[in-house]
């Protein structure tokens, strides 16, 4: 089973799309969906009221569902975010750095109320 | 019409003046007219990195405020014939020039001169707005540190939306046993981060404190390791294909000895 399966209510927000790699001291912030295009590095914030992708690699800070959403995830190829909040839970990678995975793509959710990150599985 | 280039970092210290000065040489040595021009006004250095400093009579604010014919400002090399330097005001600051005058003064050098390399100073307020106002082409320079990496990103998104696009990386001081130990970045992990093109790398070498502090750019010196690297990169600017630099230890006898042994 897939665990892509988003809430109807989310499909529904708009989405912007970025094109580029967004670099330290950069920010996109903005009401509904965002899909990068390319990495977003340290020191680079991505804030959203909906969902969060990357198509690249997910190193700076990202905020998904600020406006409160919990449904809301985020999304990327390589999961290495310097902190990463999702509605109003806020993490931050382990002390040591993160371990190494052969995962294709890695997703954080909320499930019974605390950010877990899971291996993303393409619907089938 | 000639090429000015700006080198810039964003982080202090990493050897952006090195840098200018040696690419500068090197640009000379292959026969070209080259300008350099410190816009580090208030603190200057490049000056000083090429041994200049006592012939300093008008400098860049002189120059952009008609005090001075431009010819008059700028300093001839005492060593390379077709080598110029535009030296920066010690005495103002940053704010005494405006990026309209540096676009006019980049436009004026570029007629009499094949490159004109500009020292950016450190940051990214006026003086760094002023140094990338009048240049066509970027290099930026950083070091292996997690620091100077985080910064030099933080200068290409700036240069990419002044539409100085494709900016070209230089890694600085490289240290191949700290590297291959792991104790250090490799230009490969630098690479992943900043996404952009490699114009060189230059080994670490207690060789450029000694060519710094006594005014004459390494490049000129045939034996210099870090030397050869800048003039790759020269070479590399002056659209040349040069293969980058293969950076080993120097090989001592007694490691030569053993590697003898080993096969």
């Amino acid at each position: 089973m897939s665990n892509n399966e988003w809430p109807e209510r989310m499909n529904k927000k708009p989405t912007l799309l970025v094109q580029r790699t967004v670099r330290g001291g950069q920010s996109v912030n903005f009401d509904g969906n965002v899909v990068i295009l390319g990495d977003v590095n340290p020191g680079a914030e991505i804030i959203a009221s909906g969902h969060v992708l990357v198509m690249g690699s997910m190193r700076g800070v990202v905020h998904a569902g600020a406006a409160g959403d919990d449904d809301a995830r985020v999304t990327a190829l390589t999961l290495a975010p310097t902190q990463l909040r999702i509605a109003s839970h806020i993490t931050r990678p382990p002390d040591g750095g993160y371990a190494q995975t052969d995962h294709m793509a890695e997703m954080a959710l909320i499930r019974d109320d605390t950010v877990i990150i899971e291996e993303y599985l393409p619907p089938r | 019409m000639g090429k000015v280039i700006v080198i810039t970092s964003g982080k202090g210290g990493v050897g952006k003046t090195t840098t200018t000065a040696n690419i500068g040489a090197s640009l000379a040595l292959l026969g070209k007219k080259v300008c350099m021009v410190d816009t580090d006004i208030g603190l200057r250095n490049l000056d000083v990195v090429l041994g200049l400093e006592n012939r300093i009579v008008y400098d860049i604010v002189d120059a952009v405020r008609g005090n001075c014919r431009l010819k008059q400002a700028l300093i001839k090399d005492k060593r390379l014939e077709n080598m110029y330097l535009l030296p920066a005001a010690q005495t103002k600051d940053k704010t005494a020039v405006s990026e309209a005058q540096m676009i006019e003064l980049c436009e004026k050098l570029k007629e009499e001169f094949d490159y004109v390399i500009v020292d950016c100073p450190a940051g990214i307020e006026h003086g760094f707005k002023n140094a990338i106002a009048g240049a066509d082409e970027a290099v930026v320079v950083t070091t292996p540190e997690m620091s100077a990496v985080r910064d030099a990103d933080r200068i290409i998104g700036l240069l990419e939306a002044a539409d100085l696009r494709n900016p070209r990386l230089i890694v600085n001081r490289i240290r191949i046993n700290m590297v291959k130990s792991g104790d250090m970045m490799s230009v490969e992990d630098i690479l992943e981060i900043l996404a952009i093109d490699l114009l060189g790398i230059v080994p670490d070498d207690d060789e450029i404190v000694v060519s710094t502090n006594k005014g004459e750019p390494t490049a000129m010196n045939d034996n210099s390791r870090p030397g050869q690297a800048f003039r790759n990169i020269a070479r590399r600017i002056d659209g040349e294909d040069v293969p980058l630099m293969v950076l080993e230890e120097k090989k001592g006898f007694f490691s030569a000895l053993a590697k003898l042994f080993k096969s």
